[in-house]
């Protein structure tokens, strides 16, 4: 990746976090901190709340207890396109996409909160990371395949040169090869350029070989936190996600 | 080949109509039955500006800005309270229904039961291929395809109109990417209600004399006219529009004009039960 996309990182930390939905807690007393320049990977089986917790993060499930920062700033329960505007980008996991827009208009519709002027120049940007989106600018988003999809997903983000990027299961459904691709190349990539980079993944080893710390869900509560190369060397994490034995049983 | 001219005007009427119901649909997942007592409350605006002197081309604007402004009020204060406390969608039908049988027969209570009509007169008559037009109609179909090519533009090229087809694919990504759903939908209530209220006009200046309940049943060609181009779809609305208005029209000279809508209603139960997601439609829109 050679194309400088992102501005500076900034930190973001939750506190004695809860979220849930209707009222009722999925995720519990989490405490995790993201800082520039690094991947932050959450790891857990299904149902543990993974996705729940990044959603509270961007203001998309209600924060039911504690606090979200970012750098100074209290983003508790702000409403998405405020905390959009401060400088932190998610992708979903599915419905990452505006399928009947164009490549072209969904990365527009990124650049949204850009002045009008910004965005050519900043689709072009965007394009030099992706190169592959440049032959498909006028195909319609619900037509590409699934990595080419991911990349729109990723590009749309980066039109607004987030300072965080919060990445739901950027992998899911992608051939191994493009999945690897996509994490070493371009979420490794966006951390080394001086982003801030949360990331939940299902493959375990793979987020493993990216990141720079580690945190493990189960039953909606950090149960295990560490640098990669320590929670290999835990047994009990080697059992449950690197290949090694039965996983926790879902907890949801 | 004078019924066909004859559809192409009921088309570009319905046209106008369709663009604005499914757009609402579309944007705000509400299925607004009450659209046909909001085109009928904007004549009788136009109406009345008309014969207090303000010419129909002008008193239009007077119709075309009660739409907006009472679509804009229906979402308000009616559909969004209902929306907020996550009510099913089928509440919202119902309270749609409601909504347009106490606009139309709250219309019918101050404005009366007779029939009235314009000051406008319908013009010279022109020939062409075979089908016969009055002025009025060819500025009624010269309105049409203005109005539907500034929707199109708005649609495709402005930052408001991809915001709604954004907001409309997926609300929730939308403003993760910094859109102002909210004040996007207020927007479309105004532009789709504005839509509204010049059909309401344009429909009425095509029947010649209307009453308070004459838009009761252009619901039935409405709801066939969009789910034939695929609900939410305004491209499709168009194509919906002009299949039933030519149908409709062309059928008319065969059967009874009274029939009309049975013939919509059957194309409606055809692609409700073949195709619900219309032809410009996909599976995802329902």
């Amino acid at each position: 990746m050679s194309v400088d996309l992102s501005k500076a990182g900034m930190v973001l930390a939750t506190s004695d976090l809860s979220a849930g939905y209707d009222g009722r807690a999925i995720v519990s007393e989490i405490a995790v901190e993201a800082s520039p320049g690094q991947v932050i990977s959450i790891v857990g089986p299904n149902g543990s709340g993974k996705s729940t917790l990044l959603k509270s993060l961007v203001g998309v499930v209600k924060v039911l207890g504690g606090h979200v920062k970012l750098g100074d700033a209290d983003i508790t329960n702000m409403a998405p396109e405020e905390i959009a505007k401060l400088g932190v980008g998610y992708v979903p996991q599915i419905d990452d996409v505006f399928p009947p827009l164009s490549v072209k208009e969904n990365l527009e519709i990124g650049g949204y909160l850009l002045a009008r002027r910004e965005i050519p120049a900043r689709v072009d940007a965007v394009l030099e990371v992706f190169p592959r989106l440049k032959n498909m600018m006028t195909r319609k988003a619900g037509k590409l395949s699934g990595g080419e999809r991911k990349m729109l997903a990723m590009g749309r983000v980066l039109m607004l040169s987030p300072s965080v990027l919060v990445l739901d299961e950027p992998t899911a459904n992608l051939a191994p090869i493009v999945a690897t691709q996509l994490l070493e190349e371009y979420v490794r990539g966006f951390a080394e350029h001086g982003s801030t980079v949360l990331l939940v993944e299902q493959r375990a080893k793979a987020a493993l070989r990216i990141s720079d710390w580690t945190y493990v869900l189960g039953g909606g509560r950090v149960v295990l936190a560490g640098a990669p190369k320590d929670l290999e060397q835990n047994p009990v994490f080697v059992e449950s996600f690197l290949g090694g034995g039965t996983r926790p049983a879902p907890t949801k | 080949m004078s019924s066909f001219g004859f559809g192409l005007v009921t088309a570009a009427v319905l046209a106008l109509a369709t663009v604005g119901f499914t757009m609402q649909f579309a944007v705000t997942n509400v299925l607004n039955l009450a659209y046909g007592s909001v085109m009928i409350n904007s004549a009788f605006v136009t109406y009345y500006l008309n014969i207090h002197g303000v010419p129909t081309w002008v008193a239009l604007f007077g119709g075309v800005a009660t739409g907006a402004i009472a679509s804009w009020l229906l979402n308000q204060f009616v559909f969004t309270p209902f929306q907020r406390r996550n009510r099913p969608p089928i509440t919202i039908v119902i309270v749609a229904l409601g909504v347009d049988l106490v606009g139309t027969f709250g219309l019918q209570a101050i404005v009366g039961g007779s029939y009235v009509s314009f000051r406008q007169s319908p013009g010279h008559e022109y020939h062409f291929l075979g089908m016969f037009f009055s002025g009025l109609q060819l500025v009624i179909l010269g309105i049409a395809v203005v109005v539907l090519g500034i929707i199109h533009w708005l649609l495709r090229y402005t930052r408001l109109g991809k915001a709604m087809r954004a907001t409309s694919a997926n609300p929730s990504l939308a403003r993760n990417s910094g859109v102002k759903t909210k004040t996007i939908i207020s927007t479309t209530w105004l532009i789709s209600g504005a839509l509204c209220g010049l059909a309401g006009t344009v429909f009425a200046l095509n029947t010649g004399v209307f009453e308070a309940t004459s838009a009761q049943l252009y619901i039935v060609l409405l709801l066939a006219a969009m789910f034939l181009g695929g609900p939410g779809e305004p491209y499709g609305a168009m194509f919906g529009a002009l299949v039933i208005g030519l149908s409709t029209e062309i059928s008319a000279a065969y059967v009874n004009p009274q029939y009309k809508e049975v013939i919509a209603f059957v194309a409606l139960l055809g692609m409700l039960t073949f195709r619900p997601y219309g032809i410009f439609g996909s599976e995802k829109t329902l």
